[in-house]
Protein backbone atom coordinates (compact mmCIF):
# COMPACT_ATOMS: atom_id res chain seq x y z
CA UNK A 1 0.00 0.00 0.00
CA UNK A 2 1.40 3.38 -0.97
CA UNK A 3 1.08 6.11 1.59
CA UNK A 4 1.64 9.84 1.59
CA UNK A 5 4.57 9.28 3.95
CA UNK A 6 6.35 7.02 1.50
CA UNK A 7 5.91 9.14 -1.62
CA UNK A 8 5.79 12.64 -0.16
CA UNK A 9 3.24 15.31 -0.89
CA UNK A 10 4.52 16.19 -4.38
CA UNK A 11 4.87 12.56 -5.40
CA UNK A 12 1.32 11.91 -4.32
CA UNK A 13 -0.17 14.88 -6.13
CA UNK A 14 -0.65 13.34 -9.62
CA UNK A 15 -2.61 10.45 -8.11
CA UNK A 16 -4.78 12.92 -6.23
CA UNK A 17 -5.70 14.97 -9.31
CA UNK A 18 -8.83 13.01 -10.37
CA UNK A 19 -10.31 13.24 -6.86
CA UNK A 20 -9.39 16.90 -6.54
CA UNK A 21 -10.89 17.60 -9.96
CA UNK A 22 -14.15 15.99 -8.82
CA UNK A 23 -14.20 18.01 -5.57
CA UNK A 24 -13.36 21.32 -7.27
CA UNK A 25 -15.71 20.63 -10.19
CA UNK A 26 -18.54 19.86 -7.76
CA UNK A 27 -18.03 23.11 -5.87
CA UNK A 28 -17.75 25.15 -9.09
CA UNK A 29 -21.06 23.73 -10.35
CA UNK A 30 -22.75 24.35 -6.99
CA UNK A 31 -21.50 27.92 -6.53
CA UNK A 32 -21.77 29.12 -10.11
CA UNK A 33 -24.95 27.39 -11.24
CA UNK A 34 -26.91 25.53 -8.56
CA UNK A 35 -26.94 28.24 -5.89
CA UNK A 36 -27.85 31.10 -8.28
CA UNK A 37 -30.57 28.89 -9.79
CA UNK A 38 -31.97 28.14 -6.32
CA UNK A 39 -31.94 31.84 -5.47
CA UNK A 40 -33.96 32.70 -8.58
CA UNK A 41 -36.22 29.67 -8.93
CA UNK A 42 -39.88 30.36 -8.23
CA UNK A 43 -41.42 27.63 -6.09
CA UNK A 44 -44.95 27.89 -4.60
CA UNK A 45 -45.13 31.33 -6.18
CA UNK A 46 -42.16 32.58 -4.19
CA UNK A 47 -38.78 33.51 -5.65
CA UNK A 48 -35.87 31.95 -3.73
CA UNK A 49 -38.18 29.63 -1.75
CA UNK A 50 -35.62 26.82 -1.99
CA UNK A 51 -33.04 28.84 -0.09
CA UNK A 52 -35.36 30.69 2.30
CA UNK A 53 -37.17 27.57 3.48
CA UNK A 54 -34.57 24.81 3.20
CA UNK A 55 -31.63 27.08 4.23
CA UNK A 56 -29.51 25.13 1.75
CA UNK A 57 -26.35 26.93 0.66
CA UNK A 58 -23.15 25.84 -1.09
CA UNK A 59 -21.75 24.41 2.15
CA UNK A 60 -24.64 22.03 2.89
CA UNK A 61 -25.06 21.22 -0.82
CA UNK A 62 -21.34 20.37 -0.99
CA UNK A 63 -21.52 18.05 2.02
CA UNK A 64 -24.67 16.40 0.65
CA UNK A 65 -22.97 15.87 -2.73
CA UNK A 66 -19.94 14.30 -1.01
CA UNK A 67 -22.24 11.98 0.92
CA UNK A 68 -24.11 11.05 -2.26
CA UNK A 69 -20.87 10.33 -4.11
CA UNK A 70 -19.71 7.84 -1.50
CA UNK A 71 -22.94 6.24 -0.40
CA UNK A 72 -25.02 6.27 -3.57
CA UNK A 73 -22.94 6.83 -6.70
CA UNK A 74 -19.90 4.80 -5.59
CA UNK A 75 -21.86 2.19 -3.60
CA UNK A 76 -20.30 2.84 -0.18
CA UNK A 77 -16.59 2.99 -1.06
CA UNK A 78 -14.62 5.72 -2.80
CA UNK A 79 -13.02 4.31 -5.97
CA UNK A 80 -9.20 4.16 -5.81
CA UNK A 81 -8.94 6.74 -8.58
CA UNK A 82 -10.67 9.37 -6.41
CA UNK A 83 -9.51 8.25 -2.94
CA UNK A 84 -6.24 10.22 -2.77
CA UNK A 85 -7.94 13.44 -3.87
CA UNK A 86 -10.63 13.06 -1.22
CA UNK A 87 -7.91 12.39 1.39
CA UNK A 88 -6.24 15.67 0.42
CA UNK A 89 -9.47 17.54 1.15
CA UNK A 90 -8.53 17.42 4.84
CA UNK A 91 -5.58 19.59 3.97
CA UNK A 92 -7.96 22.12 2.39
CA UNK A 93 -9.95 22.46 5.60
CA UNK A 94 -6.83 22.72 7.75
CA UNK A 95 -5.46 25.39 5.45
CA UNK A 96 -8.78 27.20 5.61
CA UNK A 97 -8.72 27.16 9.41
CA UNK A 98 -5.22 28.63 9.39
CA UNK A 99 -6.39 31.37 7.02
CA UNK A 100 -9.33 32.01 9.36
CA UNK A 101 -6.75 33.59 11.65
CA UNK A 102 -7.05 36.63 9.36
CA UNK A 103 -10.50 37.32 10.88
CA UNK A 104 -9.05 38.18 14.28
CA UNK A 105 -6.62 40.44 15.98
CA UNK A 106 -4.89 39.58 19.24
CA UNK A 107 -7.11 42.11 21.03
CA UNK A 108 -10.27 40.47 19.63
CA UNK A 109 -9.04 37.02 20.68
CA UNK A 110 -8.34 38.28 24.20
CA UNK A 111 -11.81 39.90 24.36
CA UNK A 112 -13.67 36.86 23.08
CA UNK A 113 -11.26 34.27 24.44
CA UNK A 114 -11.90 34.87 28.14
CA UNK A 115 -15.60 34.05 27.80
CA UNK A 116 -14.86 31.20 25.39
CA UNK A 117 -12.38 29.63 27.83
CA UNK A 118 -14.92 29.90 30.64
CA UNK A 119 -17.77 28.38 28.61
CA UNK A 120 -15.73 25.74 26.79
CA UNK A 121 -13.83 24.76 29.95
CA UNK A 122 -17.08 24.39 31.86
CA UNK A 123 -18.67 22.24 29.18
CA UNK A 124 -15.56 20.07 28.72
CA UNK A 125 -15.38 19.30 32.45
CA UNK A 126 -19.15 18.76 32.67
CA UNK A 127 -19.16 16.35 29.73
CA UNK A 128 -16.20 14.35 31.03
CA UNK A 129 -17.78 13.99 34.49
CA UNK A 130 -21.13 13.04 32.95
CA UNK A 131 -19.64 10.32 30.73
CA UNK A 132 -17.58 8.89 33.61
CA UNK A 133 -20.72 8.74 35.74
CA UNK A 134 -22.90 7.26 32.99
CA UNK A 135 -20.16 4.76 32.10
CA UNK A 136 -20.22 3.51 35.67
CA UNK A 137 -24.01 3.53 35.77
CA UNK A 138 -24.34 1.48 32.57
CA UNK A 139 -21.42 -0.82 33.44
CA UNK A 140 -19.44 0.26 30.39
CA UNK A 141 -15.83 -0.96 30.23
CA UNK A 142 -13.40 1.49 31.81
CA UNK A 143 -11.31 1.98 28.67
CA UNK A 144 -14.43 2.53 26.56
CA UNK A 145 -15.64 5.09 29.13
CA UNK A 146 -12.31 6.91 28.92
CA UNK A 147 -12.47 7.16 25.13
CA UNK A 148 -16.11 8.28 25.19
CA UNK A 149 -15.39 10.87 27.89
CA UNK A 150 -12.93 12.76 25.71
CA UNK A 151 -14.75 12.07 22.45
CA UNK A 152 -17.97 13.59 23.82
CA UNK A 153 -16.30 16.51 25.54
CA UNK A 154 -13.59 17.89 23.29
CA UNK A 155 -13.24 17.25 19.65
CA UNK A 156 -14.83 14.01 18.55
CA UNK A 157 -12.57 11.83 16.49
CA UNK A 158 -9.30 13.62 17.32
CA UNK A 159 -9.92 13.23 21.03
CA UNK A 160 -11.00 9.59 20.70
CA UNK A 161 -7.87 8.60 18.78
CA UNK A 162 -5.63 10.65 21.07
CA UNK A 163 -7.05 8.97 24.19
CA UNK A 164 -7.36 5.36 22.98
CA UNK A 165 -3.72 4.23 23.38
CA UNK A 166 -3.44 5.89 26.82
CA UNK A 167 -6.40 3.93 28.23
CA UNK A 168 -5.69 0.67 26.37
CA UNK A 169 -8.94 0.92 24.43
CA UNK A 170 -9.77 -1.93 22.11
CA UNK A 171 -10.10 -1.17 18.41
CA UNK A 172 -13.82 -1.97 18.49
CA UNK A 173 -14.32 0.49 21.38
CA UNK A 174 -12.80 3.33 19.42
CA UNK A 175 -14.80 2.40 16.35
CA UNK A 176 -18.09 2.56 18.25
CA UNK A 177 -17.16 5.83 19.93
CA UNK A 178 -16.33 7.38 16.55
CA UNK A 179 -19.50 6.10 14.90
CA UNK A 180 -21.58 7.50 17.76
CA UNK A 181 -20.09 10.98 17.82
CA UNK A 182 -19.99 11.33 14.06
CA UNK A 183 -23.59 10.21 13.72
CA UNK A 184 -24.74 12.68 16.35
CA UNK A 185 -22.56 15.42 14.88
CA UNK A 186 -23.90 14.96 11.37
CA UNK A 187 -27.44 15.22 12.66
CA UNK A 188 -26.68 18.43 14.56
CA UNK A 189 -24.78 19.84 11.58
CA UNK A 190 -27.96 19.69 9.48
CA UNK A 191 -30.54 20.70 12.09
CA UNK A 192 -28.63 23.53 13.80
CA UNK A 193 -29.08 26.12 10.99
CA UNK A 194 -32.85 25.49 11.07
CA UNK A 195 -33.01 25.88 14.84
CA UNK A 196 -30.78 28.96 14.70
CA UNK A 197 -32.97 30.66 12.10
CA UNK A 198 -36.20 29.57 13.81
CA UNK A 199 -35.05 31.06 17.13
CA UNK A 200 -33.84 34.20 15.40
CA UNK A 201 -30.30 33.82 16.74
CA UNK A 202 -27.71 36.28 15.48
CA UNK A 203 -24.27 35.19 14.29
CA UNK A 204 -22.66 35.76 17.66
CA UNK A 205 -25.23 33.71 19.58
CA UNK A 206 -25.34 30.97 16.96
CA UNK A 207 -21.54 30.68 16.72
CA UNK A 208 -21.21 30.52 20.51
CA UNK A 209 -23.93 27.86 20.75
CA UNK A 210 -22.67 25.63 17.94
CA UNK A 211 -19.02 26.08 18.95
CA UNK A 212 -19.92 24.82 22.42
CA UNK A 213 -22.63 22.26 21.67
CA UNK A 214 -21.41 20.32 18.62
CA UNK A 215 -18.93 17.54 19.26
CA UNK A 216 -16.75 17.50 16.16
CA UNK A 217 -14.61 20.32 14.80
CA UNK A 218 -15.38 19.79 11.11
CA UNK A 219 -19.06 19.77 11.93
CA UNK A 220 -18.80 23.03 13.89
CA UNK A 221 -17.27 24.63 10.82
CA UNK A 222 -19.94 23.22 8.51
CA UNK A 223 -22.82 24.15 10.85
CA UNK A 224 -21.54 27.74 11.11
CA UNK A 225 -21.07 28.16 7.37
CA UNK A 226 -24.46 26.56 6.75
CA UNK A 227 -26.04 29.24 8.97
CA UNK A 228 -24.14 32.09 7.33
CA UNK A 229 -21.66 31.32 4.53
CA UNK A 230 -19.99 34.73 4.81
CA UNK A 231 -16.43 34.56 6.09
CA UNK A 232 -15.76 37.85 7.88
CA UNK A 233 -15.16 39.11 11.41
CA UNK A 234 -18.29 38.75 13.54
CA UNK A 235 -19.96 36.10 11.39
CA UNK A 236 -21.03 32.71 12.77
CA UNK A 237 -17.88 30.97 11.53
CA UNK A 238 -15.56 33.50 13.14
CA UNK A 239 -17.27 33.06 16.52
CA UNK A 240 -17.81 29.28 16.31
CA UNK A 241 -14.24 28.61 15.24
CA UNK A 242 -12.59 30.60 18.01
CA UNK A 243 -14.74 28.62 20.44
CA UNK A 244 -13.66 25.46 18.70
CA UNK A 245 -9.97 26.38 18.74
CA UNK A 246 -10.18 26.88 22.51
CA UNK A 247 -11.64 23.40 22.86
CA UNK A 248 -9.12 21.76 20.52
CA UNK A 249 -6.25 23.25 22.53
CA UNK A 250 -7.53 21.39 25.58
CA UNK A 251 -7.02 17.93 23.98
CA UNK A 252 -3.63 17.18 25.63
CA UNK A 253 -4.94 18.29 29.04
CA UNK A 254 -8.07 16.17 28.75
CA UNK A 255 -6.06 13.14 27.59
CA UNK A 256 -3.80 13.60 30.62
CA UNK A 257 -6.77 13.91 33.02
CA UNK A 258 -8.58 10.86 31.65
CA UNK A 259 -5.35 8.83 31.68
CA UNK A 260 -4.83 9.70 35.36
CA UNK A 261 -8.45 8.66 36.07
CA UNK A 262 -8.05 5.40 34.14
CA UNK A 263 -4.87 4.33 35.93
CA UNK A 264 -5.92 5.56 39.39
CA UNK A 265 -5.00 2.85 41.89
CA UNK A 266 -3.13 0.80 39.29
CA UNK A 267 0.51 0.70 38.23
CA UNK A 268 0.69 2.12 34.71
CA UNK A 269 3.15 0.16 32.55
CA UNK A 270 6.48 1.99 32.23
CA UNK A 271 6.34 2.42 28.43
CA UNK A 272 2.87 3.94 28.54
CA UNK A 273 3.56 6.58 31.18
CA UNK A 274 3.55 10.03 29.61
CA UNK A 275 4.01 13.41 31.21
CA UNK A 276 1.79 16.35 30.41
CA UNK A 277 4.72 17.92 28.54
CA UNK A 278 5.11 14.84 26.32
CA UNK A 279 1.38 14.81 25.67
CA UNK A 280 1.46 18.51 24.79
CA UNK A 281 4.17 17.87 22.19
CA UNK A 282 2.51 14.73 20.83
CA UNK A 283 -1.14 15.72 20.88
CA UNK A 284 -1.13 19.48 20.38
CA UNK A 285 -2.91 20.23 17.12
CA UNK A 286 -0.21 21.69 14.87
CA UNK A 287 -2.59 23.73 12.70
CA UNK A 288 -3.53 25.80 15.77
CA UNK A 289 0.02 27.21 15.69
CA UNK A 290 -0.56 28.23 12.06
CA UNK A 291 -3.86 29.82 13.06
CA UNK A 292 -2.21 31.79 15.88
CA UNK A 293 0.59 32.84 13.52
CA UNK A 294 -2.02 34.18 11.12
CA UNK A 295 -3.70 36.11 13.97
CA UNK A 296 -0.34 37.69 14.82
CA UNK A 297 0.34 38.65 11.20
CA UNK A 298 -3.14 40.17 10.89
CA UNK A 299 -2.69 42.06 14.17
CA UNK A 300 0.54 43.71 13.01
CA UNK A 301 -1.14 44.67 9.74
CA UNK A 302 0.87 42.35 7.49
CA UNK A 303 -2.11 42.03 5.14
CA UNK A 304 -3.41 45.58 5.53
CA UNK A 305 -6.56 46.52 7.40
CA UNK A 306 -8.37 43.48 8.80
CA UNK A 307 -11.88 44.97 8.50
CA UNK A 308 -12.69 44.43 12.17
CA UNK A 309 -16.01 46.01 13.23
CA UNK A 310 -15.69 49.72 13.93
CA UNK A 311 -12.34 49.93 12.11
CA UNK A 312 -11.40 50.74 8.50
CA UNK A 313 -12.70 48.39 5.79
CA UNK A 314 -10.75 45.23 4.92
CA UNK A 315 -7.81 45.59 2.55
CA UNK A 316 -7.85 44.01 -0.91
CA UNK A 317 -5.46 41.26 0.32
CA UNK A 318 -7.69 40.41 3.26
CA UNK A 319 -10.76 40.36 0.99
CA UNK A 320 -8.95 38.01 -1.38
CA UNK A 321 -7.94 35.69 1.48
CA UNK A 322 -11.58 35.57 2.62
CA UNK A 323 -12.78 34.77 -0.90
CA UNK A 324 -10.27 31.92 -1.09
CA UNK A 325 -11.46 30.64 2.26
CA UNK A 326 -15.01 30.22 0.98
CA UNK A 327 -13.74 28.11 -1.92
CA UNK A 328 -11.28 26.20 0.23
CA UNK A 329 -13.92 25.34 2.83
CA UNK A 330 -16.47 24.50 0.16
CA UNK A 331 -14.13 22.08 -1.60
CA UNK A 332 -12.87 20.61 1.68
CA UNK A 333 -16.39 20.01 2.94
CA UNK A 334 -17.39 18.11 -0.23
CA UNK A 335 -14.45 15.87 0.70
CA UNK A 336 -15.67 15.63 4.28
CA UNK A 337 -19.10 14.54 2.99
CA UNK A 338 -17.30 11.88 0.98
CA UNK A 339 -15.96 10.41 4.20
CA UNK A 340 -19.38 10.07 5.81
CA UNK A 341 -20.14 6.39 5.49
CA UNK A 342 -23.79 5.58 6.19
CA UNK A 343 -22.95 1.90 6.61
CA UNK A 344 -20.48 2.58 9.44
CA UNK A 345 -22.81 5.07 11.14
CA UNK A 346 -25.85 2.78 10.93
CA UNK A 347 -24.03 0.12 12.85
CA UNK A 348 -23.21 2.22 15.88
CA UNK A 349 -25.15 0.95 18.84
CA UNK A 350 -25.25 -0.46 22.34
CA UNK A 351 -24.18 1.37 25.47
CA UNK A 352 -21.74 3.77 23.73
CA UNK A 353 -24.60 5.06 21.57
CA UNK A 354 -26.82 5.47 24.63
CA UNK A 355 -24.13 7.36 26.57
CA UNK A 356 -23.11 9.42 23.52
CA UNK A 357 -26.68 10.46 22.82
CA UNK A 358 -27.47 11.38 26.43
CA UNK A 359 -24.32 13.48 26.80
CA UNK A 360 -24.49 14.90 23.28
CA UNK A 361 -28.12 16.01 23.54
CA UNK A 362 -27.59 17.41 27.06
CA UNK A 363 -24.59 19.41 25.92
CA UNK A 364 -26.32 20.61 22.74
CA UNK A 365 -29.46 21.79 24.54
CA UNK A 366 -27.68 23.14 27.61
CA UNK A 367 -25.27 25.13 25.44
CA UNK A 368 -28.24 26.78 23.70
CA UNK A 369 -29.89 27.59 27.03
CA UNK A 370 -26.66 29.04 28.45
CA UNK A 371 -25.99 31.13 25.33
CA UNK A 372 -29.55 32.51 25.45
CA UNK A 373 -29.16 33.29 29.16
CA UNK A 374 -25.86 35.13 28.71
CA UNK A 375 -26.61 36.68 25.31
CA UNK A 376 -26.22 40.21 26.70
CA UNK A 377 -22.72 39.39 27.93
CA UNK A 378 -21.44 37.84 24.69
CA UNK A 379 -18.62 39.97 23.31
CA UNK A 380 -18.84 41.06 19.69
CA UNK A 381 -15.68 41.17 17.59
CA UNK B 1 -6.64 -36.06 -10.28
CA UNK B 2 -6.85 -32.32 -9.72
CA UNK B 3 -6.52 -31.13 -6.10
CA UNK B 4 -9.72 -29.97 -4.50
CA UNK B 5 -9.92 -26.29 -3.60
CA UNK B 6 -9.69 -25.44 0.09
CA UNK B 7 -12.41 -24.44 2.48
CA UNK B 8 -11.61 -21.02 3.90
CA UNK B 9 -12.69 -19.98 7.37
CA UNK B 10 -12.56 -16.51 8.93
CA UNK B 11 -10.78 -16.80 12.30
CA UNK B 12 -10.24 -13.90 14.71
CA UNK B 13 -8.82 -15.56 17.84
CA UNK B 14 -11.97 -14.99 19.90
CA UNK B 15 -14.55 -17.52 21.16
CA UNK B 16 -16.81 -16.25 18.34
CA UNK B 17 -14.59 -18.19 15.92
CA UNK B 18 -14.92 -21.53 17.73
CA UNK B 19 -18.14 -22.62 16.04
CA UNK B 20 -17.21 -21.58 12.48
CA UNK B 21 -13.80 -23.19 12.89
CA UNK B 22 -15.32 -26.46 14.10
CA UNK B 23 -17.81 -26.44 11.22
CA UNK B 24 -15.09 -25.70 8.66
CA UNK B 25 -12.97 -28.53 10.07
CA UNK B 26 -15.90 -30.92 9.88
CA UNK B 27 -16.58 -29.95 6.27
CA UNK B 28 -12.91 -30.22 5.32
CA UNK B 29 -12.60 -33.71 6.83
CA UNK B 30 -15.88 -34.89 5.36
CA UNK B 31 -15.06 -33.57 1.90
CA UNK B 32 -11.33 -34.30 2.09
CA UNK B 33 -10.35 -30.70 1.32
CA UNK B 34 -7.53 -28.51 2.58
CA UNK B 35 -8.48 -25.96 5.22
CA UNK B 36 -7.40 -22.33 4.99
CA UNK B 37 -7.70 -20.11 8.07
CA UNK B 38 -7.89 -16.40 7.29
CA UNK B 39 -7.48 -13.28 9.38
CA UNK B 40 -8.02 -9.97 7.60
CA UNK B 41 -5.82 -7.19 8.93
CA UNK B 42 -8.24 -4.30 8.47
CA UNK B 43 -6.55 -1.47 6.55
CA UNK B 44 -9.66 0.73 6.57
CA UNK B 45 -8.80 2.52 9.82
CA UNK B 46 -6.94 5.42 8.24
CA UNK B 47 -10.01 6.31 6.21
CA UNK B 48 -12.36 5.60 9.08
CA UNK B 49 -10.76 8.25 11.24
CA UNK B 50 -10.33 10.44 8.16
CA UNK B 51 -13.50 12.43 8.80
CA UNK B 52 -11.48 14.38 11.24
CA UNK B 53 -8.73 16.69 10.11
CA UNK B 54 -7.74 18.57 13.23
CA UNK B 55 -5.02 16.16 14.18
CA UNK B 56 -1.89 16.64 16.16
CA UNK B 57 1.45 15.56 14.72
CA UNK B 58 1.64 12.33 16.72
CA UNK B 59 -1.99 11.65 17.56
CA UNK B 60 -3.34 10.23 14.32
CA UNK B 61 -0.28 8.19 13.30
CA UNK B 62 0.24 7.16 16.93
CA UNK B 63 -3.29 5.83 16.98
CA UNK B 64 -2.91 3.99 13.67
CA UNK B 65 0.29 2.34 14.95
CA UNK B 66 -1.53 1.41 18.16
CA UNK B 67 -4.44 -0.14 16.24
CA UNK B 68 -2.07 -1.99 13.93
CA UNK B 69 -0.34 -3.45 16.99
CA UNK B 70 -3.70 -4.62 18.32
CA UNK B 71 -4.68 -6.17 14.99
CA UNK B 72 -1.33 -7.97 14.74
CA UNK B 73 -1.79 -9.40 18.25
CA UNK B 74 -5.26 -10.51 17.29
CA UNK B 75 -3.88 -12.11 14.13
CA UNK B 76 -1.43 -14.08 16.28
CA UNK B 77 -4.26 -15.15 18.58
CA UNK B 78 -6.20 -16.27 15.50
CA UNK B 79 -3.20 -18.22 14.20
CA UNK B 80 -2.83 -19.97 17.58
CA UNK B 81 -6.55 -20.74 17.72
CA UNK B 82 -6.47 -22.18 14.20
CA UNK B 83 -3.31 -24.22 14.85
CA UNK B 84 -4.77 -25.71 18.03
CA UNK B 85 -7.91 -26.92 16.26
CA UNK B 86 -6.22 -28.18 13.10
CA UNK B 87 -3.09 -29.82 14.54
CA UNK B 88 -4.21 -33.24 13.20
CA UNK B 89 -5.01 -31.90 9.75
CA UNK B 90 -1.85 -31.82 7.60
CA UNK B 91 -3.45 -29.81 4.79
CA UNK B 92 -4.37 -26.86 7.02
CA UNK B 93 -2.65 -23.54 6.73
CA UNK B 94 -3.25 -20.00 7.93
CA UNK B 95 -2.94 -16.63 6.24
CA UNK B 96 -3.08 -13.03 7.36
CA UNK B 97 -4.38 -10.80 4.56
CA UNK B 98 -4.26 -6.99 4.75
CA UNK B 99 -7.29 -5.17 3.32
CA UNK B 100 -11.00 -4.53 3.69
CA UNK B 101 -12.54 -7.63 5.40
CA UNK B 102 -15.56 -7.94 3.11
CA UNK B 103 -13.59 -7.32 -0.08
CA UNK B 104 -10.71 -9.63 0.84
CA UNK B 105 -12.95 -12.56 1.75
CA UNK B 106 -14.86 -12.17 -1.52
CA UNK B 107 -11.60 -11.86 -3.45
CA UNK B 108 -10.35 -15.10 -1.95
CA UNK B 109 -13.21 -16.94 -3.62
CA UNK B 110 -13.06 -14.85 -6.78
CA UNK B 111 -9.35 -15.66 -7.23
CA UNK B 112 -10.13 -19.35 -6.88
CA UNK B 113 -8.04 -19.76 -3.74
CA UNK B 114 -10.95 -21.36 -1.90
CA UNK B 115 -14.30 -22.76 -2.91
CA UNK B 116 -16.29 -22.58 0.29
CA UNK B 117 -16.09 -19.82 2.86
CA UNK B 118 -17.19 -20.34 6.45
CA UNK B 119 -17.84 -17.15 8.42
CA UNK B 120 -19.44 -16.80 11.82
CA UNK B 121 -21.96 -14.00 12.44
CA UNK B 122 -19.49 -12.18 14.71
CA UNK B 123 -16.36 -12.61 12.62
CA UNK B 124 -13.68 -9.94 13.31
CA UNK B 125 -15.99 -7.98 15.61
CA UNK B 126 -13.51 -8.21 18.46
CA UNK B 127 -11.09 -5.97 16.60
CA UNK B 128 -13.10 -4.32 13.88
CA UNK B 129 -14.91 -1.23 12.81
CA UNK B 130 -18.72 -1.19 13.06
CA UNK B 131 -19.03 -2.23 9.41
CA UNK B 132 -17.87 -5.78 10.22
CA UNK B 133 -20.93 -6.22 12.41
CA UNK B 134 -22.85 -7.40 9.36
CA UNK B 135 -19.92 -9.05 7.59
CA UNK B 136 -21.51 -12.50 7.40
CA UNK B 137 -24.81 -11.06 6.15
CA UNK B 138 -23.06 -8.88 3.57
CA UNK B 139 -21.06 -11.85 2.34
CA UNK B 140 -24.19 -13.92 2.01
CA UNK B 141 -25.75 -11.15 -0.02
CA UNK B 142 -22.72 -10.92 -2.30
CA UNK B 143 -22.42 -14.63 -3.03
CA UNK B 144 -25.28 -17.01 -2.54
CA UNK B 145 -22.90 -20.03 -2.72
CA UNK B 146 -21.14 -19.06 0.51
CA UNK B 147 -21.54 -21.40 3.40
CA UNK B 148 -22.30 -19.42 6.52
CA UNK B 149 -22.42 -20.89 10.00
Amino acid sequence: MTTAKETGFVGKLPGALPGLALLIGTMVVIRLWVEPWMANAVVFGQKGWLIKVTHLNYILLGIIMGMLYRNVLFGGKLPEVFADGFRLSRLFIKTGIILLGSLYTVQAIVKLGALAIFLIGGFVVLSIVMVLWLGKLFGMERSMTGVMANACSICGVSAAVATAPAVEAKAAHVAYAIATILGFGILTMFISPFIGHALGLNDLQYGAWVGTGILNSGQVLAACLAFNPTVAPGTAVSVGEIWNIMRVISIPFAVFAVTVWYWAGHEQPQGQRKSLTTLLVEKFPVFVLGFLGMVLLTSIGAFGDAGIKGGPPASATIKMIRDWMQWIFGIGLVGMGGYIDFKELRQAGGTPLKVGLIVGVTKYVLALVVVLLIRDYLVEI
Amino acid sequence: MSARLPIAVAVDGSPASDAPLAEALRLAQADNRPLLGVFVLDTGWADYIGNDWQSAAGARQGFLDYIRGQLESQAEAARTQFAAVTRDLPSAHFRVIPGEPLEELCALIARGEAEILVVGPQAFQICGRPSVKTLARDLARRASSLHIV
